[in-house]
């Protein structure tokens, strides 16, 4: 019972396009992952399967080791849906109170009061007056208010501004100290990066990618030298692609950029060979390079 | 259980009346058309207090069938593109529970528009009835606003408001007219009449003006409208089964 969520041969088709393809993982307790994709890459279609709301073509998914429809499972766990969802004509402490019912041991009233991160006179406001981000502070503390020992967020900042985002990270981080399982979907990819542990890398209804936001990035950024020619840069051009460490060689923002696997290899060739350059940069590629690459790269090989 | 049916409930009266809207729309049309047909245009009926109790029925019963319809599927329709009610689907709530609360609002509400219907025919007419009467006549209507209820929940399937809002505009000013609320049966032609007797407006009428005439509502009535409410909710069983299973 170590696996919160295991997904066996998944797949969602919507007339016959399929949006989920044969996608398997587990969820380990108490882990934060994120599924990080581009739009239409099959996140939202994946979180309706792993609440029930969607049933699968083909394949099984068990949420506490139950059909993600028991009643026992949503009892123990909480979502925050892309869609702003509020009930109109209903106080912002009045709904929250509502949902609170309807679960057997709720989170306390004034945490989630204060997950909402809104002032205490828009606590006593209609919930349908909320701007479009205070909505979706407050369906955030809705999709707390059972207590859940795993948590759904589905594109959860999108809306939020700077101060409700850091405050809703927060409170997910300790959430996560609590030992609540946690599973978001997000494009930001700097997102993924500083709160996850684990990255679902998405494209097209697949899995492309799967491990720590490092490891991801180990695997997937190319690192990259760059320099300024200091003689002939057609000729040091021609040098630089002679070199073994050196897989391409390209011109940008007025320097020349080489890519490697192996930053002091390239190096060592570079000068060991005499080659005209100065200003030389070393340059770590960042994790928004990589998911662009590897994203673009699905889509063109599918062309 | 009852915990939770009791909070759902309150939850629900809670929007209903703090939404004067619906609760205004449903109330001012019946009214209005009451103190036309009865203080302002001669009709001239044969029996003036006869007519003028036959009429405050019609206006309630009109009322009743008008927010049961519109109130209830529009609002379904709101919640659901609001995506309400997926997020409710994603709770351990009951979908009964949650039911149950939308049909107590209703039903208050429906208390309400009754109550308010009454004191106006009392207070522009003087509309006596034995304390029976009222109360039987009163019963029937919150009783036999079942089907229309029904209905409603059909127009709450609709994927936009407007649509829902279109249709059962149609739907209800249709079954009132040729059911026999806003004139009654006997003066329109023989074919309407032939219609007007196999809906289920003119049954939930006539319940209600055979009991303020002193007799009983007829078993006829009775099922036939218990025909449409079973004919309503099978039929919303099946779509909410057809919409759930993707």
């Amino acid at each position: 019972m170590n696996h919160v969520i295991e997904m066996n041969g998944v797949s969602k088709a919507f007339n016959d396009k399929k949006a989920v393809d044969g996608i398997s993982f587990t969820i380990g307790k108490g882990s934060i992952t994120a599924v990080l994709g581009p739009n239409g890459a099959g996140k939202t279609t994946m979180i309706s399967m792993l609440l029930g709301l969607l049933e699968p073509t083909e394949g099984t998914i068990k949420v506490f080791g139950s059909s993600p429809r028991d009643v026992r499972v949503r009892e123990r766990s909480g979502a925050m849906l892309q869609e702003v969802s509020v009930m109109d004509r209903l106080k912002v402490r009045e709904i929250i109170a509502l949902i609170r019912s309807y679960y057997p041991q709720p989170m306390d009233m004034d945490f989630l009061l204060g997950a909402t991160g809104l002032a205490p006179a828009d606590l006593n406001r209609y919930a349908e007056k909320l701007s479009g981000g205070q909505k979706r502070s407050l369906s955030f503390a809705l999709a707390l208010a059972g207590n859940p020992q795993l948590l759904f967020l589905d594109e959860p900042t999108v809306g939020l501004d700077t101060t409700a985002r850091r405050h809703f990270w927060d409170t997910v981080r300790e959430l996560a100290a609590r030992g609540t399982t946690i599973l978001f979907t997000t494009h930001y990819l700097q997102e993924a990066e500083d709160i996850a542990d684990r990255i679902l890398l998405f494209s097209q209804g697949t899995i492309v990618a799967d491990g720590s936001p490092e490891e991801i990035k180990a695997r997937m950024v190319k690192q990259s030298l760059s320099f300024l020619p200091a003689g002939n840069a057609a000729h040091l051009r021609g040098q630089l692609l002679e070199l073994p460490s050196v897989e391409d060689c390209y011109d940008k923002d007025g320097r020349i950029h080489v890519t490697t696997e192996n930053t002091d290899e390239a190096l060592r060739g570079i000068f060991t060979g005499g080659l005209a350059v100065r200003d030389v940069r070393i340059h770590q590629g960042s994790l928004d390079e990589a998911f662009e690459q590897l994203t673009m790269n699905r889509e063109e090989d599918t062309k | 259980m009852m915990r939770l049916v009791a909070v759902q409930c309150k939850a629900e009266m809670l929007r209903i009346f703090r939404n004067p809207y619906y609760v205004f729309w449903s109330l001012l049309m019946p009214i209005m058309f009451y103190f036309i047909f009865t203080r302002v245009v001669n009709t001239g009926p044969d029996d003036a207090s006869e007519w003028q109790a036959h009429y405050l029925m019609s206006m309630a019963a009109f009322s009743v069938m008008g927010s049961a319809i519109m109130t209830m599927g529009i609002r379904l329709v709101q919640e659901r593109t609001q995506g309400w009610s997926t997020f409710i689907r994603i709770t351990p709530l009951p979908s009964s529970v949650y039911f149950t609360g939308k049909m107590f609002g209703q039903t208050l509400m429906h208390l309400f528009s009754v109550l308010c219907i009454f004191l106006a025919g009392y207070l522009m007419n003087g509309v006596s009835l034995t304390a029976e009467q009222w109360l039987l006549s009163g019963l029937w209507i919150l009783a036999g606003s079942m089907p229309f209820l029904a209905l409603g929940t059909l127009i709450g399937f609709m994927k936009r408001v407007d649509t829902a809002s279109g249709v059962s505009n149609v739907l209800y000013m249709g079954l009132a007219v040729a059911g026999g609320m806003w004139m009654p049966l006997d003066i329109m032609p023989k074919l309407m009449q032939r219609i007007g007797h196999w809906l289920p407006s003119y049954h939930f009428g006539d319940g209600a003006w055979r009991i303020v005439a002193g007799n009983h509502p007829q078993w006829g009535s009775i099922l036939i409208l218990l025909g449409y409410l079973a004919v309503f909710m099978i039929l919303s069983v099946y779509i909410r089964k057809k919409q759930e299973a993707v």
